[in-house]
């Protein structure tokens, strides 16, 4: 297990670079041309940079919340008083997978107006259920032993929470953080459809005037990021775990 | 330790009493400010100006109240936690829907009388925020009442009255309904073509998973899994630009109607994601049978084929239905993109909508595909529970 998952972070890094450098404007114009189509006006790299950087920011600050919200709202539906609730709120989960990322920017769009806000909207809209659903799966599948045990040597429900069962479900959680994160990635860059300002714009406007140098360059900057984050999240994940065994 | 445990039980069921109690007011207070204070219509001169809100109470009248009556008879009911109370509570809540659907519907032709043809009158929050609630309420009655095929009842039922309804012309003042009669011929074809593409994705990803399966399975795993890793924006354009240099390196493929924009590379692109869920299914179902089962198999003397007809699928069935049902809905979602690339689909009315900044054109497209994306949910969980019913009893 550890060790594919250490060959998927190094892959996914190594393929996270190579699109980074896909999306250098040489490289970039250079492939362009190979295809046999006009280079015109590839984006400058202070632009990709500055693209990169928002784009980050959108889903970062979309999956921090998605993170604290949908943890905690796990471990809340997973507390005893909640469980006639749980099936209302697998219904709802399920619902809210059921409405694509695009249509709930569309959809905010006409509330929240052009730019960030309706791809935020959308970012927490969408990733919350499925960290909400795997933060709930991964503490109930915790073993009611274990459970037990603790206690039995006198834990205190908060204890049992905090040393038992969320250790234990760590793995697990930080499974579901990972699909959030690459979710988050994607939604950022559709955000571009509704005027925010992310490695998405350069596709969606590259697609609509036939710069097919931009579109390249921002789907593989896009790609990389994403590649580049999920590296980054197993790595970190990887090191803590030999770290905290 | 027994009176410990029988002691935290009781207080267990205190508290799911009193947070059952909370959230059924909490509910009627939401729907209450929904249907009076919030703007559940708003009049505008035009499809794109902004609109006067209209509150429920100016626009509701009586029906307003009247909806309101029987949604809190109803959710009285449905905390009350008794299953024939539930089974009522579904039809007072049934009514109070087709009631508050009626109900905005003649608000909207009052609000527009005497104003110029080109007024429109759209959905509020207030509409919106009491449809949803009504609609949540709905289903959980449905579950508490727990007669098997209820909620298929209601659910066709509920189809079936609002289609009668919008027939007889009670929607009719309502801009989402002008809107699709000014382009009924657009939204049909759009939906056509968006099951069209989201069903061709499917079949070439079930073969694309079948092909797989005979690969080695931690290969196979890490390029689909890196696949889902690429934003379907950046995976959609780069799709676009492979097109346009094979169709340049091999000129015949254009004669055979391929073009770089269109639904070719949207169906590619789509399938490309849906093959991790199907491959993944695929091998579980394969492997789902334990040892002796498929030993008294051979031992019966069954050839590989027939192990794999008799006892393989059926018993993987309801693993290989999930898979679909998975890649079905992601399938319907990511349709919507394919506009993007020329492929048409209900999104290319979102993205018409997004461009003229008009909500109603928006919600014209968006509707379709999220009804589409929940019809395939349950209709295939039913199906995925039915097998599980029929080989694993």
């Amino acid at each position: 297990m550890s060790r594919s998952r250490r060959t998927a972070a190094l892959g996914f890094a190594l393929m996270g670079l190579g699109l980074a450098v896909a999306s250098h404007p040489r490289v970039a114009s250079w492939i362009t041309e190979a295809l046999g189509e006009p280079a015109r006006r590839p984006l400058s790299v202070e632009r990709l940079l500055d693209l990169a950087w928002k784009h980050l920011a959108l889903a970062g600050t979309g999956l921090t919340l998605v993170a604290v919200l949908g943890i905690g709202l796990g471990i809340l539906i997973t507390r005893r008083f909640a469980e006639p609730w749980r099936p209302m709120i697998d219904g709802l989960a399920a619902a809210a997978q059921a409405v694509p990322p695009v249509v709930v920017v569309a959809l905010a769009l006409p509330i929240l107006g052009f730019g960030g806000p309706p791809t935020l909207l959308a970012l927490v809209a969408y990733g919350i259920m499925p960290v909400l659903r795997g933060t709930a799966g991964a503490i109930a599948g915790v073993a009611p032993e274990v459970r037990e045990a603790g206690r039995a040597i006198g834990l205190t429900r908060l204890q049992i929470l905090t040393r038992i069962e969320l250790p234990l479900a760590a793995p697990d959680i930080v499974e579901t953080l990972r699909t959030a994160l690459v979710l988050a990635i994607a939604t950022a860059a559709v955000g571009a459809l509704a005027g925010a300002s992310t490695l998405g714009t350069p596709i969606v406007s590259g697609l609509q005037n036939q710069n097919t140098v931009a579109m390249l360059q921002g789907t593989a900057a896009t790609a990389a990021l994403a590649f580049l984050a999920d590296a980054a999240l197993l790595a970190g994940v990887g090191g803590w775990r030999a770290i905290r065994p | 330790m027994t009176a410990g445990t029988s002691g935290s039980a009781l207080r267990t069921v205190g508290i799911g009493r009193v947070l059952a109690l909370l959230v059924g007011t909490a509910w009627l207070g939401a729907l209450a400010l929904a249907l009076t204070w919030l703007p559940v219509l708003t009049i505008a001169r035009n499809r794109l100006a902004l609109g006067d809100p209209r509150t429920g109470s100016e626009a509701l009248g009586a029906t307003g109240a009247l909806v309101l009556a029987m949604s809190a008879l109803a959710i009285a009911l449905v905390v009350s936690r008794n299953r024939a109370a539930a089974a009522l509570a579904t039809l007072l809540l049934l009514l109070a829907i087709l009631a508050f659907g009626q109900g905005l519907g003649a608000g909207a032709v009052r609000s527009l009388a005497g104003l110029p043809p080109a007024a429109r009158a759209s959905l509020g929050s207030g509409s919106w925020l009491g449809l949803f609630l009504l609609a949540g309420a709905l289903s959980l009655a449905v579950r508490r009442s727990r007669k098997p095929g209820f909620g298929l009842a209601i659910g066709l039922g509920l189809g079936l009255a609002l289609v009668v309804l919008g027939w007889s012309g009670a929607f009719d003042a309502l801009s989402l309904a002008v809107e699709y009669a000014a382009r009924r011929e657009t939204v049909n074809a759009a939906l056509a073509e968006h099951l069209a593409l989201a069903g061709a994705a499917l079949i070439l990803a079930g073969f694309l998973a079948v092909g797989l399966s005979l690969l080695p399975q931690g290969l196979v795993a890490l390029v689909l899994g890196g696949i889902q890793v690429v934003p379907a924006v950046a995976l959609l354009g780069g799709m676009v630009a492979v097109m346009s240099g094979l169709l340049r390196a091999v000129p015949i493929l254009r004669d055979l109607g391929l073009s770089a924009l269109g639904p070719v590379p949207a169906i590619v692109a789509i399938a490309a994601y849906l093959a991790l869920p199907l491959w993944r299914g695929l091998t579980l179902a394969l492997r789902a049978p334990d040892d002796d089962t498929l030993q008294a198999a051979e031992a019966l003397g069954l050839s590989r084929g027939q192990v794999l007809a008799r006892v393989r699928l059926p018993i993987g069935a309801p693993i290989l239905i999930g898979a679909v049902r998975v890649a079905a809905v992601q399938g319907l979602g990511l349709a919507t993109l394919g506009a993007l690339v020329g492929a048409g689909g209900l999104g290319r009315i979102v993205f018409d909508g997004m461009a003229q900044f008009a909500p109603d054109l928006i919600l014209l497209g968006a509707i379709p595909v999220v009804v589409l994306s929940l019809l395939t949910e349950r209709g295939l969980s039913r199906v995925e529970a039915a097998a599980r019913r029929r080989w694993h009893a």
